[in-house]
């Protein structure tokens, strides 16, 4: 039911939980932005690539998982890239298809654009799959107070964080019970037991919130959370080897900045 | 439907950022008064942002076989009404970006227009209309809910149409061509998600109607009639 595994607990036992989170944040932003600037696919795959074996080489993540992972954008992409390929149009034709009296033609410069929107996609996914099978979000969290972004908006993110979970074992809880009930044996049936789920699913976290709230006024919360934050300095080699990383990516992008495949 | 990391291209991601922005500062400053004064609303938000993404976690019962998933920010605008959606959903979608892969960074700004500003305002707007109508509360759920589902698909046909014009007809030829591939699959998910998604308000209402008075969605007039009717 719940089907993809939180990448969260993924995150807190990788390869690469030691290294600081601001570096992990600033490549895997990096990286993000190169990408989606760069004009040709080239540097997109070698961010793709490169991004892989980190995840997979030195964070330790299955290949299973990562798989699995890649397969999620994929109806998307596939409809998008459908209408690019025969809408925009620009340049040679390269086919023309027949249908219904209409002719649909790809032409050189809506398979460009096909291509680098691929190229692009995998790099950000990869680069997105790194910060988040990387970092776990209690170090996202820290990051956040250092940039010193609103605290009301921190403390609510980690509110949610908390509660995440806490309704997670509370949905899986109720649905292996529907499912012990035949709960989902035909497609009425499973429209009536998802939305049963659902509901009281909204009626328990409501009352999880006002335990809450007895147990937070108890403690004299005053509308802020202390975090307990250890000055940690970035080691140099860190900080040598992610801006090396970013700038070779950067290099590639404008090298091969008017490469093209058609 | 959200778009991936990558997809869209400068200058539309920048722009879309710049949409949002001046929704959720408006919603930030709110957010920051609402806590300040009324403090016992906290742990509330907390419960209903985790509710929206576990929601949204959660897989739908499927006709097409595809993955689908219920964007859980209607019952949310219906419940808290639009501008605590947006912030909720701002922090939903970066959750479901690092913890499950869906969306991304930089398409941030367009997945939250479309599914946190644009479809939330309509299915409030439409919920009070109907409420006002004195519709049917279960056939007004149910209405809200799907056409906020499909008004969020119309948008991100809108922005990737914007985006990516057609050679021939431009941004209208494309904006159709969007609409068509996506309905395949957004109709379907949105008819289910309505469905649903009023099916959970009579389950709220059999068991604790009085969250639905406190929150103002419901009177208690109306819960009184609904379970009298049922009875």
């Amino acid at each position: 039911m719940i089907d993809e595994h939180l990448l969260d607990d993924l995150a807190l036992q990788n390869g690469l939980l030691e290294v600081d989170a601001r570096l992990k944040l600033a490549v895997g932003i990096g990286a993000i932005l190169i990408g989606v600037f760069s004009p040709s696919p080239i540097a997109p795959l070698a961010i793709a690539a490169s991004m892989a074996v980190l995840t997979i080489g030195f964070a330790r993540i299955p290949a299973r998982i990562y798989a699995a992972l890649l397969a999620i954008p994929v109806s998307f992409v596939f409809m998008s890239i459908i209408v690019i390929l025969f809408m925009t149009g620009g340049g040679e034709p390269l086919w023309d298809i027949p249908i219904l009296g209409h002719t649909f033609s790809l032409t050189t410069d809506s398979a460009n654009l096909a291509v680098l929107l691929l190229s692009r996609t995998l790099g950000g996914m990869c680069s997105l799959f790194f910060i988040a099978l990387t970092t776990p979000m209690v170090d996202i969290f820290s990051v956040m107070n250092r940039l010193r972004l609103p605290d009301e908006f921190i403390d609510l993110s980690m509110l949610i964080y908390r509660n995440i979970f806490v309704l997670i074992g509370e949905s899986i809880a109720i649905h292996n019970a529907q499912v012990m009930r035949n709960g989902y044996s035909t497609f009425r049936r499973s429209i009536d037991a998802f939305a049963m789920l659902a509901g009281m699913l909204f009626v328990r976290a409501w009352e999880k919130g006002e335990e809450m709230l007895v147990a937070m006024d108890a403690r004299c919360y005053d509308g802020k959370f202390q975090m307990i934050e250890e000055e940690r300095r970035i080691s140099a080699t860190g900080i040598a080897t992610a801006t090396g990383y970013l700038c070779a990516c950067a290099g590639l992008a404008v090298i091969f900045r008017s490469f093209s495949l058609f | 439907m959200h778009i991936m990391e990558g997809f869209l291209p400068s200058p539309w991601w920048q722009i879309w950022f710049i949409v949002a922005i001046p929704f959720l500062v408006l919603g930030l400053y709110q957010l920051k008064k609402l806590f300040a004064e009324k403090r016992e609303t906290i742990p509330l938000l907390a419960v209903a942002g985790a509710f929206v993404f576990v929601l949204s976690s959660l897989k739908l019962p499927s006709v097409t076989g595809s993955c689908s998933h219920p964007t859980g920010t209607g019952l949310s605008a219906i419940l808290f009404g639009p501008f605590i959606t947006s912030i909720l959903a701002l922090i939903v979608l970066i959750y479901q970006a690092i913890f499950l892969a869906h969306g991304g960074l930089t398409t941030l700004g367009a997945n939250v227009f479309s599914m946190g500003i644009a479809g939330p305002v309509v299915a409030y707007a439409l919920y009070m209309a109907g409420k006002k109508a004195s519709l049917n509360t279960f056939v007004n759920v149910f209405i809200a809910a799907t056409v906020a589902d499909l008004f969020t698909y119309v948008v991100t046909a809108g922005q990737l149409a914007l985006a990516f014009p057609a050679a021939e007809g431009g941004v209208m030829a494309s904006f159709t061509a969007f609409l068509a591939i996506f309905a395949i699959t957004q109709v379907p998910l949105a008819i289910i998600e309505g469905v649903i998604i009023a099916l959970v308000f009579k389950y709220i209402i059999d068991v604790r109607p009085d969250i639905l008075v406190k929150l103002n969605v419901l009177t208690q007039n109306t819960v009184n009639r609904i379970r009298e009717a049922a009875a």
